[in-house]
């Protein structure tokens, strides 16, 4: 089984041939540029403030004519580079990327960072822009993480105006998870097996092409897809045991869409229609050999479970269709209008078909087996409409007036038809069963909000927001464990208030708040009668310092008898950044997060029947910095240097620490490249499973190349 | 007779009148009312580089098209304001700076143009449009290359989003979390800073359906067995999607304090009671096959083939 998760695509401890020939070229990349180094004069930093674009201070009166005399003659002046060619500005980082031993947990590592060795194109952010307008004004290209890199991304948006916008994001990214302690039943007896881990990559791109964009009439099409595939770990759970399997899966999305815009003066409309196709599949399979005992070793009359042999496969395709109506106005001067109206029905289409051997037990028959089959068809339509209305009016200068309302409509109804066989020692039995499903939620929302603006400096606002449903989950006829027929409704009041002051323009406070009082909700931990605040505040002290606050708040409690839940949550943040001179010495930026959160609840001690609580409580610090230092002219070079990281520690009900600290060395080679040499260190500890901490070093040299 | 002659004695003064202020120049003659505006080159006499740049924006085809709200050949005027006493005194008192006034004066120039366009659904609705957060906050509208109007790439968002939301950057520095940090992922990508009709301001798969399902397509079914959270409430009911200790991202490190929250076993008898407490469970959860509900409810988003989720 580990073998068969650690047999990821990425080249860890391989490639070594091919890392020598990078590593080869990355020399003779460097070798090429310290010359040209020497060549060139110094240049600025990379990050240094970027040129100012705010408005200039305009000159004295007397001399604006001259100095616009001046500019006249600049512009006069015959360009350097010929107008038609295309103007490329960016820049693209690539290098190469080491990666020490891991020091403790390698599953662990890679369910977490997962960042390898090898040549690797860091990033590449280009804009182009071409004079002659002939197939675009401005195409934008980036790209980061490729090169086996988890996380590779590409988006490219070229646009003409009053001609198309056609914009392409892709993504590749690798999903791999197994933590030995995560869901191991096996673990007190010495077994690190990860019940449920993946090794998967998932592949999502979407292509839209938008036409005659800024004309009142906009036609657009749209085409999106998903697909993952991989392998990994799951429980085959067999009625009085589980046993875990490997399993194979694949999934794909396809989601076509197209429509039209209209875009008047006073008036805006998007009508959308588009439709998605589905398809699944999923294996488990056992070969036959060896048995597997399964989570639960205790015998059962005398006799071992095992699973000998297992064939299982899903088989799962689905289809939907939407439409979409969206319309805003600008009805008159001091009124605001917008609605829209949303509609999906996607359904499904599943068939499965089991087979498996070895000593299996049916409690509710209480016989022993040999073997089984088990096949399953059903189907799964869900309709959902979505209804949203709102306005705002504006009787006066300083007062606003916003009313919404929203009305949410889902039902599901799923049927399952399955047959099961199983083959005990007297002969086949053979049972069949016919089942329904039912899902429904209706949920509506009304919410008014006045906004007074005191002064020019200081906004209010309050408003009441009533939320009212009613849910139901059924399956007929009834039975099993955890589905059955239950109804709840919703039934909730909050009223809203906020505040935004800002005195000078380099103070900013922000505070809005809910105070809600329910009747009745979904869930046991639903937002029941709660408070919930949030303040934020911004000081610009300096044009170099700036410094922020945060703090969020919620309190949730749910007094019903049976329930008694308590929820408290806060979390505080400060933030500085410091760079003065602009940045020409040194820049800072840090943060610091405190988060604490506790969580109590009744529940039913299954031996004993009798009540207990519940209790989660987990409390947070998180801290960021970042200082960067520019090192001034060291002969013909200007370097820079970043140090910082993250830390995050937490002490509660899984007290883990998770520490990312990293340098950085900035070296400008020539005009249009600058070296770099970077390091990272990942450490992660669990006080309560060591054994999956790990650390590990990272370093990397690359090359910037701008334009 | 005496009045013919007069009238045309006066008409005789008044061409003659007209033929010597035409004589001394044309400058006599009575100005036509002076427009307000000068037009974005006259802008660009003074502010040269802005002018430059803000020719490879978006924003510039106001200057070649936008006739019908008179800003043709004006585009820097459709923000600032008219520029002739400007542009007469070079005194930046006497030009409107975006920059320096407040949210909803500031929103209210951009939705001049901008405010019949479909990201003004659910605007009305967002926190952003409730607590004053205006447009020029993140979108810097003389800012060439790849961040012309707004940020693009996936730091730079993040980035602008971190440096108010302090308490959710956080959130994605614990060990389990949506690849934002790593740059693979944008707040944009979950969330619409214009706004929208869900929590959140959360994006939307397809029409109504939870932006989850953009990467998630798996976990969107239908399914034959639902299960109710996902549906109702989304799928934060159980996921810190921001960051978590837990691997998969759970509100809650251990699976199966998550799941007890809910199936607390604990049948309520209020007649408006909640989902998802009964029939009750009797499984022994100090047991170490019990500690993990999903490793036999595997199917907790939904199964297609098992009411009990277990396959």
């Amino acid at each position: 089984m580990r073998i068969l998760l650690l047999a990821h695509p990425l080249p860890y401890g391989r490639g070594s041939v091919k890392r020598i020939a990078v590593c080869l070229t990355v020399a003779l990349l460097f070798g090429l540029f310290i010359p040209l180094a020497a060549q060139n004069p110094p240049v600025p930093p990379p990050g240094a403030a970027p040129a100012q674009t705010t408005q200039t201070t305009p000159p004295a009166p007397s001399t604006a004519p001259a100095a616009a005399d001046d500019k006249a003659k600049d512009a006069a002046a015959p360009s350097p580079v010929p107008s038609t060619e295309a103007d490329i500005s960016g820049w693209i980082d690539f290098g190469y990327r080491w990666r020490s031993g891991v020091n403790g947990s390698l599953e662990t590592y890679r369910s977490i960072v997962n960042l390898g060795s090898g040549p690797k194109l860091f990033g590449a952010d280009f804009t182009l822009i071409d004079p002659k307008k002939r197939f675009f004004d401005t195409m934008h290209v980036l790209a980061s993480g490729w090169g086996g890199d988890p996380y590779g991304t590409f988006h490219l948006d070229a646009s003409k105006a009053k001609r198309y916008r056609f914009d392409v994001d892709y993504r590749d990214l690798s999903y791999f998870n197994n933590l030995p302690s995560y869901a191991d039943p096996l673990l007190t007896r010495g077994i690190m097996l990860d019940e449920q881990s993946f090794d998967t990559r998932r592949h999502i791109g979407s292509y839209s092409l938008e036409l005659l964009p800024g004309n009142w009439f906009v036609p657009f099409v749209a085409y999106e897809r998903d697909a993952n595939s991989g392998t990994g770990v799951l429980a085959f759970v067999q009625n009085s045991n589980e046993y875990a399997v490997p399993t194979t899966l694949s999934d794909r999305t396809n989601l076509y869409r197209g429509g039209v815009r209209f875009e008047l003066r006073r008036f805006h409309a998007t009508i959308e229609e588009g439709g998605t196709t589905f398809s699944s599949a999923q294996n488990l399979f056992q070969s036959p050999g060896a048995a597997n005992p399964g989570n639960s070793s205790a015998p059962v009359f005398g006799q071992t479970l095992d699973l000998s042999s297992l064939a299982a496969a899903y088989g799962i395709t689905g289809s939907s269709t939407y439409s979409k109506a969206l319309f805003t106005s600008n009805a008159f001067s001091w009124m605001d209008v917008y609605g829209q109206f949303l509609f999906s029905q996607p359904s499904s289409n599943v068939h499965y078909q089991e087979s498996a051997t070895g000593n299996l037990y049916l409690p509710s028959e209480i016989v022993f087996y040999q073997s089984e089959q088990y096949l399953v068809s059903a189907a799964a339509k869900l309709p959902h409409t979505t209804v949203n209305l709102g306005t705002e009016i504006r009787p006066l200068k300083r007062f606003r007036l916003t009313e919404s309302w929203l009305t949410d409509r889902m039902h599901d109804a799923g049927n399952s038809a399955s047959a099961q066989t199983i083959v005990p020692l007297g002969g086949a039995q053979q049972t069949a069963q016919l089942l329904a499903s039912s899902l429904v939620s209706n949920y509506n929302q009304t919410e008014t909000n006045l906004f007074l603006d005191v002064t020019d400096h200081l906004t209010l606002r309050g408003g009441y927001r009533y939320v009212w449903g009613d849910a139901s989950d059924a399956v007929l006829p009834q039975g099993g464990e955890l589905t059955g027929i239950e109804h709840a409704l919703l039934r909730r009041n909050v009223g809203l208030g906020g505040v935004v002051f800002r005195p000078t323009p380099k103070l900013l406070l922000t505070v809005e708040g809910e105070v809600a009082s329910s009747s009745g909700v979904y869930f046991n931990t639903s937002l029941y009668n709660y408070q919930k605040l949030r303040t934020q505040a911004r000081y610009k002290a300096t044009n170099s310092l700036t410094v922020a606050l945060d703090f969020t708040y919620l309190n949730n409690q749910n007094p019903t008898p049976g329930i008694n839940y308590d929820f408290h949550s806060h979390q505080e943040a400060a933030s500085v950044f410091w760079s003065p001179s602009n940045g020409k010495i040194f820049t800072f930026q840090g943060s610091y997060s405190f988060s604490s959160l506790r969580s109590d609840i009744l529940y039913l001690v299954p031996q004993t029947l009798t009540q207990a609580t519940s209790i989660y409580a987990d409390n947070a610090h998180t801290a960021t910095a970042l200082f960067t230092l520019n090192l001034g002219h060291l002969g013909v070079v200007a370097p820079k240097l970043t140090a910082g990281g993250s830390l995050f520690i937490s002490k509660g009900s899984l007290p883990t620490s998770y520490y990312q600290p990293m340098a950085k060395l900035w070296v400008p080679v020539s005009k249009h490249a600058q070296a770099f040499a970077q390091w990272w260190f990942y450490g992660y500890g669990e006080a309560f499973n060591p054994y999956e901490g790990f650390g590990t070093h990272l370093a990397a040299v690359g090359l910037r190349y701008t334009r | 007779m005496p009045s013919i002659r007069c009238m045309r004695s006066i008409r005789g003064v008044l061409l003659s009148a007209l033929f010597v202020r035409a004589a001394l120049g044309q400058d006599a003659a009575p100005a036509p009312p002076a427009s307000p505006y000068v037009g974005s080159e006259a802008c660009g006499v003074c502010h040269e580089d802005i002018a430059k740049a803000f020719a490879k924006t978006p924003h510039h085809v106001a200057d070649g098209t936008d006739k019908k709200r008179g800003f043709d050949g004006k585009a820097c005027e459709s923000c600032h304001g008219p520029g002739a006493k400007h542009a007469g005194s070079a005194d930046a008192a006497d030009i409107r700076n975006p920059g320096k006034l407040t949210a909803a004066a500031v929103d209210k120039i951009c939705l001049t143009c901008h405010l019949n366009q479909p990201t003004h659904i659910g605007r009305l609705g967002s926190s952003h449009a409730k607590d004053q957060v205006g447009c020029t906050t993140c979108h810097t509208i003389h800012a060439t290359g790849s961040e012309v109007l707004v940020v693009r790439k996936t730091e730079a968002v993040n980035k602008l989003c971190e440096g108010c939301h302090l308490t959710v950057a956080a959130q994605f520095q614990q060990p389990f979390h949506h690849k934002l940090p790593e740059g693979a992922m944008s707040c944009v990508d979950c969330h619409n800073p214009h706004g929208s009709m869900r929590l959140a301001m959360t994006q939307s798969f397809g029409a109504n359906e939870p932006e989850c399902l953009n990467c998630h397509g798996d976990k969107r079914g239908p399914f034959t067995f639902e299960h109710g959270p996902v549906r109702f409430e989304g799928c934060s009911t159980c996921h810190a999607a921001h960051g978590s200790a837990n691997p998969r991202m759970l509100d809650r490190p251990v699976v199966q304090q998550v799941c007890l929250e809910c199936h607390a076993n604990l049948p309520n008898l209020n007649t408006k009671g909640t989902i998802g407490v009964v029939p009750p469970a009797f499984h022994d959860l100090l047991s170490p096959r019990y500690q993990n509900c999903t490793v036999c409810h595997q199917k907790i988003h939904g199964s297609y083939v098992d009411r009990n989720l277990l396959k």
